[in-house]
C-alpha cells in the first residue's frame, strides 16, 4: 500500500511538471496550430538559466541559505527562468515561426525540429554534455521531509512543486477567462480572421502566447531542477514529447485538458513502474509469467507513446476537447 | 442516343434523414429519378439541397432512410463506392486538383476504368502502356465534348484557367468516370449570361448526346424551367413541392419559400433575384 | 543533301564564338587543371608500357572509358548548344553561367581537393550569386522577355540548316580542342616531360577529334530536332498523347506564361540552351559515366584515400534510398511521416536476425558462415517485403488523421519501434546488438571491409533500382491517384480513388524502400544495433526530403547528398582539416578554430553538427521552402500559397462534421 501510495505521490509531482510544460504546447497548438516541437527544448534552457542564476549569486554547493535570503534567491532563479524563457520563446517565434505562417503546414514543423536541435547544442556547449547539478546545499534543504502519509515521505520541494504548479495554472485560466488578452487569445484561436477584423493585433497576440506558454516552461524547468537536484542537455527531448502526449490526451487546444493530461500522464509513468519484469516475476496466469520482459519500467516511453497513438486514433479530441476538430 | 424516360426509377429516395447534432438538415425526403430524366432541385439557401446530394455520394450517412441506385441500396457505401456504382458529380466550390493539369485531372477521374497494378505499372507491361494511351486518347476526347479550347489547353495547369473552363473540366473529370447518373452541383454558380447560356446547352447535350440521366442543384429559375423534366422544390430540409416546372413556379408554398409569406400570390418573378446565390466566391478572382 | 561545315552567316559566327569559347574553358581547365591529361596519359602509358604504371589494368580501363565519354559527350554538347541556341540572349551571360555553375564548382573541387568539400563552398557561393543576382535584378527591375514568345516551326530546309549548324559547332570544337591540346603536348615535349610515344598519340588525337566532331555533331542534331516544333504540326518531341486535333504549337500557344515557362526547356530553338531538357540528357551522361567509374578515377583525380572516400559514399548511397522511400509518402502522396526511421530499423533487424548466427541460435540450428550470406540476395527482396508490411500495419491507425496528427502518430511509432527491439533482448541481444551480421556472397568479390569497392557498386545498383521504380510509380495510375489525394481527398473520393488502399500502398511502397536500405545497412556494417535507431534519424530523413524537395526525384536525392554531407562528413572533415597544415583550407580554417577555442573550450566542429544542421534547416525552410530542386508542382503550390495567404491542399473539415459544407445552418 505503502509502495502505491508513493507511487501515486510521485506521478502526481511529476505529472505537476508535465503539465505546466504542456500548457506551453496546448496554447502554440490552439492558437497557430504548430506542434512547437522546440518547447521542451525551452523547458531544458530554463532549467540551466535557473541554476546559472543561482550560481551568479554565489550560491554553492556548500551554501545553505535561510530565511530571506533563501526565499530571495529562489525567487530570483525562479523569476529568471521564466523570463528567460518566455524571451526566448518570443525570439524564436518571430524568426522561426512567423515568416512561415501562411506555408504549407510541413514547413514550420520542420523548422521547429530546426530550432529544436539548436537550442539542444546551445544547452551542450553552455554547460556541456555531463549532468548539471542544483547546488548541493539548498536541494539539500529542499529535500528534507515536511510530513509523512503513511509510509510516504513528502518533502519541501514535493510541496513547492505542487504549490507552484497550482498556482501558476490557476493564473493561466484566470488570465485567459477574465482578461481582454485572454480573450483576444481564445478569438484569435477559433477565428484568426475574424479577430483581426474586431481589432486584434494577432501578431502581437501570438507573441503573448508564446512569452506565457514558454515561461511556464520556464517555471517547469526551474521545479524539475530543483526537485532532481540537476538537469542535462537532452532533458528536453526526453520530457518534451510526454508533455505533448499529455497535451492531446488531455485535449489538444484545452488548457485544463493540458492540466489533467499532465497529471493522468505523471500518474501513467509512475504506474507503469509497477508492472513487474516478466524474466523475474513471482506472479503466474495459467503458468504464463506475468508482466513484461525487463518490467514496465523500461517500457514506460513506449507505453506512454501507446497512449499517444490510441488517443489521437480513437479519441483525436482527447479527454476534454471538443469533437469537432477544427474551423472551416 | 436516345433514351428511355419510363420504366423504374434509376434512382430511388426514400425517407431520408440526416441529423446533424439538434440540426435535421434533411426530413423524409422522398423523391424517384427515373432514366434519362432531368431533374433539378431548388430551394433558398440553407434547404438542404447539397446535403442530399453529399449523403447519395457517401459523403454523409443517412441518419435514416434509404438510398437506392439502380435496384441497390447505396447507404454505407464510401465516396469511390458510389462512384463505382455508377453516380458521378461535380462541387458548389469546384474542387479540381489545383496543380495537376487540366489532362491530368481528367485522366484522375478515369481512375476506376483503368486497371493498371503497381507490377503492371513497374514494368510498363504492354496493357499498362497501351491503357494509358487509350486513357489519354479518350480524356481529350472527353474535353473534345466541350469544343476545342479544353483539347488545346490540355497541359495547362487547371489553376489558371477561367472559371467557367474549371466547371467545365470538373464536369469532364465527373463524364470520365463513365457514370450513369450525373450530380450537378450550381454548375452555373457564378457565371454570366453568356456562359450559363452554354451551360445549359451542354447540360442537355450530356443527357440527349451521352444518355446520362441528370439530378441538379440549380439557383437560377431561368435555367430551372428551361432546363428540367420535373422539380423537385427543398425548404428547411423537407420536400415542399414536386413536379413540372409550370406547376412548381405556381405553387404557393414555393412562392412562399422564396419570398415569405407576404408574397403576393401570382408567380414567381423570373429572376430569382431574392434567393440568387452572390456571385462565386475568390475563384472568380483568379489571376 | 550538302551538309556544310561552315558557318554561314555573320550571325552565326557570334553564336559559334559564344558556344565554343564556353565550353572550351571547363574542358581545358579540367584537362590540364584537374589532370585529366594526367589521367589520358597515364592510361595510355599504362598500355603502351606495362609495368610501368602504378594502376592496375582494371582501373586503367575504366578510367579510359570515362575519359573517352568525357571528351565525346563534351564535344557533342558543343553541337547540340549551337544549334539550338535562338540566339536571343548574350555572350556574357552565357560565360558568366558558365563560370559561376562549370567552373567555380570545378575550381573548388580542385582546390580543396576534395570533391565534397568543393562543392559545399561552391553551395554557398551559388547562394550569395543567386540572391544576389535577384536583388540586383529587382533593382534594374529587368524582366527577362516572356518565354516562348516566337515559337518557330521549323520546316525542313531550316532543319538541315539546324544539322549544319551543329555539326559544325561539333567539328569546329573538336578543332579548336584538339590544336590546344596538340600546342601544349608539343611544349611538354620539347620540355621532356612527355614521351615521344605519348606525342605521336597527340598528333593522331588531333585528327581524331575533329572527325569523332563531325559525327557527334550529327548526333547531336538528332536530339535537337527531337525537340523542334515541325510543320506537321505535331512537333518531333515524343509525347505519350494522342496525335489530336490540336497541334502541339496550337497548345504551347495558349499556355499561361507560367506552364509556358516550364515546356520552354523543352524546346529547339531555346532561349536558354544550358538549361534545356536537350542539355541535360548530355549532362545526365557525363554524371552516369562518373559515378559509374568513380572508383577507378578517384586514384586518378583525388590521390590517396580513396578507400575511405569510396566507404563514406556508399553510406551517403543508402541515405539517398531512405530519402527516396520517405519522398512516396510524404512527396508523393502528402502523408507526413515522422517515424521512417522505423521501417529502417525493421530491415536491419531483419537481416540482423535472419542473416547473421542469431537465427541459429533462435531456430536451434548450425549457421553454415559460407552458404548464409548467399540468402542475401533473396533477402533484400525479403527485408523489403516484410518493412513494406509493417508500413502498412502502422500506417493503419493514421487513416482518419490529418496533417500534425498524423505526423505524430508515426513519430510515436518510430519511438516505440527501436524500444520493442531494444527490450525484446531474447530475440534482439537488446542493447548489444546483433554482431557478425553476414556480408552478401557473390562469386569472385570480396566483401570484406578490406575494401569498400563492391559495397558502392551495390548500393549504385540499388539506386538505380529504386531510382527506376520510383520514376514508374510516379507517373502510374498510383502516382496520380497519390497526387490526387494530397491536393484534395473528397475530390478524390468522389473520383474513384480509394482513400484506405491508396494511402495504405504509399506507406507499404515507401517502407519496402527502407527496408532496402536497412538491409544494406546491416550488412556493410556488421552489426545492428538499437543505438543506431533514434527520432533524430528521422528527423534527418525527413529533412533530407524537404531540403532537396518534396515530391522531385532529383530534389531528394541531392538533398539526402547535402545532408549527409552536412550531417556526418563536412564538420567532421573540418576538424582533420584544421590538424593537417598541408591542405589549402588549413590557414582560413586554423584561425577561426583558435578564436573559438578560446570562447568555448573542448570545441570541435564535429560538435556543433547539430545546430548547424537545425540552422541549416530553419533558414532553408523560410527562405526556400519548396526545397533546392523543388518539383514544378511544389514550386506553384508554395509561391501562390503565399500570393493568397490561404492553405492549399486537402480538407480541414471532415465530412460529417457541421460547417463542413457552408449550406447547413446551424440555428
Amino acid at each position: 500500500m505503502g509502495l502505491l501510495l508513493q507511487l501515486l505521490f510521485v506521478g502526481l509531482s511529476n505529472g505537476a511538471i508535465y503539465a505546466l510544460i504542456a500548457l506551453g504546447y496546448t496554447m502554440v497548438y490552439g492558437i497557430i496550430e504548430l506542434i512547437n516541437f522546440a518547447h521542451g527544448d525551452i523547458f531544458m534552457i530554463g532549467s540551466l538559466v535557473a541554476i546559472s542564476t543561482l550560481t551568479l549569486l554565489g550560491i554553492t554547493d556548500a551554501s545553505a541559505p535561510t530565511g530571506w535570503t533563501l526565499v530571495s534567491v529562489i525567487l530570483l532563479s525562479f523569476l529568471s527562468a521564466m523570463l528567460a524563457c518566455a524571451m526566448l520563446g518570443v525570439v524564436i517565434e518571430r524568426v522561426a515561426y512567423r515568416p512561415l505562417r501562411n506555408a504549407p503546414r510541413l514547413a514550420p514543423l520542420i523548422s521547429a525540429i530546426g530550432v529544436s536541435l539548436i537550442l539542444q547544442d546551445l544547452g551542450k556547449l553552455w554547460k556541456g554534455v555531463s549532468p548539471v547539478p542544483f547546488p548541493m546545499g539548498l536541494h539539500q534543504i529542499f529535500l528534507t521531509t515536511a510530513f509523512t502519509v503513511e509510509t510516504v515521505q513528502i518533502s519541501i520541494a514535493n510541496i513547492l512543486v505542487i504549490v507552484v504548479a497550482v498556482v501558476l495554472m490557476i493564473s493561466l485560466q484566470w488570465l485567459v477567462t477574465r482578461t481582454r488578452t485572454g480573450r483576444a487569445m481564445r478569438a484569435v484561436a477559433q477565428d484568426r480572421e475574424a479577430a483581426a477584423l474586431m481589432g486584434v493585433n494577432v501578431n502581437t497576440i501570438i507573441s503573448t502566447t508564446f512569452f506565457i506558454g514558454a515561461s511556464l516552461a520556464g517555471a517547469a524547468g526551474f521545479i524539475y531542477a530543483l526537485q532532481f537536484g540537476g538537469t542535462i542537455f537532452t532533458i528536453g527531448y526526453q520530457l518534451g514529447l510526454i508533455a505533448f502526449t499529455a497535451a492531446v490526451f488531455g485535449g489538444i487546444g484545452n488548457l485544463v485538458g493540458a492540466m489533467l493530461g499532465g497529471l493522468s500522464i505523471g500518474l501513467i509513468e509512475s504506474l507503469a513502474t509497477y508492472i513487474p519484469d516478466s524474466d523475474r516475476t513471482t506472479h503466474f496466469l495459467f503458468n504464463i509469467p506475468l508482466g513484461i520482459p525487463h518490467g514496465g519500467e523500461a517500457w514506460t516511453r513506449a507505453i506512454i507513446f501507446g497512449i499517444l497513438i490510441l488517443t489521437l486514433v480513437f479519441r483525436p479530441s482527447g479527454l476534454l476537447g471538443q469533437q469537432t476538430p477544427e474551423k472551416v | 442516343m436516345s433514351v428511355e424516360r419510363t420504366g423504374d426509377p434509376l434512382l430511388s429516395i426514400t425517407r431520408l434523414t440526416k441529423n446533424f447534432g439538434g440540426l435535421a438538415a434533411v426530413q423524409d425526403l422522398n423523391m424517384d429519378e427515373r432514366p434519362g430524366e432531368i431533374v433539378s432541385i431548388i430551394g433558398p439557401n440553407g434547404a438542404g439541397k447539397t446535403t442530399v446530394f453529399n449523403l447519395i455520394t457517401g459523403l454523409y450517412r443517412p441518419s435514416s432512410g434509404d438510398i437506392h441506385f439502380a435496384s441497390r441500396s447505396l447507404v454505407g457505401l464510401s465516396p469511390d463506392g458510389v462512384l463505382k456504382r455508377g453516380i458521378a458529380r461535380t462541387f458548389q466550390n469546384i474542387r479540381l486538383f489545383n496543380n495537376m493539369t487540366v489532362l491530368e485531372n481528367v485522366l484522375v477521374g478515369e481512375h476506376t476504368q483503368l486497371k493498371a497494378g503497381v507490377l503492371g505499372s513497374l514494368f510498363h507491361l504492354p496493357s499498362v502502356v497501351h491503357e494509358e494511351e487509350e486513357a489519354r486518347k479518350r480524356a481529350i476526347e472527353l474535353l473534345g465534348f466541350f469544343g476545342t479550347a479544353l483539347v488545346e489547353r490540355q497541359e495547362e495547369y487547371v489553376i489558371n484557367l477561367s472559371y467557367a473552363d474549371r466547371r467545365r473540366i470538373e464536369i469532364a473529370r465527373a463524364l470520365a468516370s463513365n457514370p450513369r447518373l450525373l450530380l450537378l452541383d450550381e454548375p452555373t454558380a457564378g457565371m454570366n449570361e453568356v456562359e450559363t447560356l452554354e451551360a445549359v446547352k451542354y447540360v442537355r447535350r450530356l443527357r440527349d448526346e451521352l444518355g446520362l440521366t441528370i439530378l441538379l442543384i440549380e439557383h437560377k429559375l431561368t435555367v430551372t424551367m428551361g432546363i428540367s423534366d420535373r422539380i423537385v422544390v427543398l425548404d428547411y430540409g423537407r420536400k415542399i413541392a414536386e413536379g413540372l416546372p409550370e406547376e412548381v413556379r405556381r405553387n404557393e408554398k414555393v412562392i412562399e419559400a422564396y419570398l415569405g409569406k407576404a408574397a403576393k400570390g401570382g408567380q414567381l418573378p423570373t429572376e430569382a433575384a431574392a434567393s440568387q446565390e452572390p456571385a462565386a466566391t475568390d475563384e472568380t478572382f483568379r489571376p | 543533301m550538302a551538309t556544310s561545315i561552315r558557318p554561314r552567316t555573320l550571325l552565326s559566327s557570334t553564336v559559334f564564338a559564344k558556344w565554343i569559347v564556353a565550353l572550351l574553358v571547363p574542358v581545358l581547365v579540367f584537362t590540364f587543371g584537374w589532370n585529366g591529361d594526367l589521367i589520358v596519359n597515364r592510361v595510355l602509358s599504362g598500355f603502351l608500357l606495362p609495368g610501368s604504371s602504378a594502376y592496375d589494368t582494371l582501373t586503367l580501363i575504366q578510367a579510359a572509358f570515362f575519359v573517352t565519354v568525357f571528351y565525346l559527350t563534351t564535344v557533342a554538347l558543343a553541337g547540340y548548344l549551337v544549334a539550338s541556341d535562338s540566339g536571343r540572349r548574350g555572350m556574357v551571360e552565357v560565360w558568366v553561367n558558365i563560370l559561376i555553375f562549370v567552373l567555380v564548382p570545378l575550381g573548388l573541387v580542385i582546390y580543396t581537393n576534395n570533391l565534397i568539400f568543393g562543392l559545399a563552398l561552391c553551395a554557398i557561393i551559388w547562394a550569395v550569386y543567386l540572391y544576389g543576382r535577384r536583388l540586383l535584378l529587382r533593382i534594374f527591375h529587368y524582366t527577362p522577355p516572356p518565354p516562348l514568345e516566337e515559337l518557330k516551326v521549323i520546316d525542313a530546309e531550316q532543319q538541315v540548316i539546324l544539322r549544319s549548324r551543329a555539326i559544325a559547332g561539333s567539328f569546329w570544337f573538336a578543332v579548336v580542342l584538339a590544336v590546344i591540346w596538340l600546342i601544349a603536348d608539343l611544349f611538354f615535349y620539347t620540355t621532356g616531360t612527355l614521351s615521344f610515344q605519348l606525342l605521336i598519340w597527340g598528333i593522331i588525337r588531333t585528327i581524331l577529334l575533329p572527325v569523332a566532331g563531325y559525327f557527334l555533331g550529327q548526333l547531336a542534331a538528332l536530339i535537337a530536332l527531337r525537340r523542334v516544333i515541325t510543320p506537321a504540326g505535331n512537333g518531333g518531341n515524343e509525347r505519350k498523347e494522342a496525335r489530336g486535333r490540336v497541334s502541339r504549337r496550337r497548345q504551347l500557344e495558349v499556355l499561361s506564361t507560367a506552364r509556358a515557362s516550364e515546356e520552354a526547356k523543352d524546346l529547339v530553338p531555346n532561349d536558354l540552351p544550358l538549361r534545356s531538357t536537350g542539355a541535360q540528357r548530355f549532362y545526365l551522361l557525363l554524371l552516369i559515366a562518373f559515378v559509374l567509374f568513380y572508383p577507378a578515377l578517384d586514384p586518378l583525380l583525388f590521390g590517396s584515400g580513396t578507400a575511405g572516400r569510396l566507404a563514406g559514399y556508399g553510406d551517403a548511397g543508402f541515405y539517398v534510398i531512405l530519402a527516396l522511400g520517405l519522398n512516396i509518402v510524404v512527396g508523393f502522396a502528402g502523408l507526413l511521416d515522422l517515424g521512417y526511421v522505423a521501417f529502417f530499423a525493421i530491415g536491419s533487424y531483419a537481416w540482423g536476425i535472419l542473416g547473421s548466427p542469431q537465427i541459429g541460435v533462435l531456430a536451434g540450428f548450425h549457421v553454415n558462415p559460407q552458404i548464409w550470406p548467399w540468402f542475401f540476395w533473396p533477402m533484400i527482396l525479403g527485408a523489403a517485403l516484410i518493412a513494406a508490411f509493417w508500413g502498412v500495419v502502422l500506417g493503419t491507425p493514421t487513416l482518419r488523421l490529418r496533417g500534425d496528427y498524423l505526423a505524430i502518430v508515426t513519430l510515436g511509432f518510430g519511438e516505440i519501434v527501436p524500444i520493442v527491439f531494444l527490450e525484446l533482448d531474447k530475440y534482439t541481444n537488446g542493447t548489444n546488438g546483433l554482431v557478425s551480421v553476414y556480408s552478401p556472397a557473390f562469386p569472385g568479390v570480396d566483401w570484406s571491409a578490406n575494401t569498400p569497392i563492391p559495397y558502392y557498386y551495390l548500393i549504385l545498383a540499388l539506386i538505380v533500382l529504386t531510382l527506376f521504380a520510383n520514376l514508374r510509380l510516379r507517373d502510374s495510375r498510383l502516382g496520380r491517384a497519390w497526387v490526387a489525394i494530397r491536393e484534395d481527398e473528397i475530390a478524390a473520393a468522389s473520383s474513384g480513388i480509394n482513400l484506405v488502399n491508396t494511402k495504405l500502398f504509399a506507406f507499404g511502397a515507401g517502407a519496402f524502400f527502407s527496408g532496402i536500405a536497412g538491409m544494406y545497412h546491416a550488412a556493410k556494417l556488421g552489426t545492428v544495433s538499437p543505438d543506431n535507431f533514434s527520432f533524430g534519424d528521422s528527423v534527418i530523413y525527413l529533412a533530407m526530403v524537404v531540403i532537396g524537395g518534396i515530391g522531385s526525384i532529383p530534389g531528394v536525392i541531392v538533398g539526402a547528398l547535402v545532408v549527409y554531407s552536412i550531417n556526418l562528413f563536412v564538420l567532421n572533415q573540418l576538424d582533420t582539416i584544421v590538424a593537417d597544415p598541408s591542405n589549402g583550407l588549413y590557414y582560413v580554417l586554423n584561425p577561426i578554430y583558435t578564436s573559438i577555442s578560446h570562447f568555448v573550450p573542448g570545441f570541435t566542429f564535429g560538435s556543433i553538427r547539430n545546430p548547424v544542421f537545425g540552422i541549416v534547416l530553419v533558414v532553408i525552410m523560410v527562405f526556400r521552402p519548396e526545397g533546392l530542386i523543388p518539383s514544378a508542382r511544389r514550386k506553384r503550390e508554395l509561391h501562390r500559397a503565399a500570393d493568397e495567404a490561404a492553405e492549399v491542399g486537402s480538407l480541414d473539415v471532415a465530412p460529417g462534421a457541421p460547417g463542413f459544407e457552408s449550406e447547413v445552418r446551424i440555428d
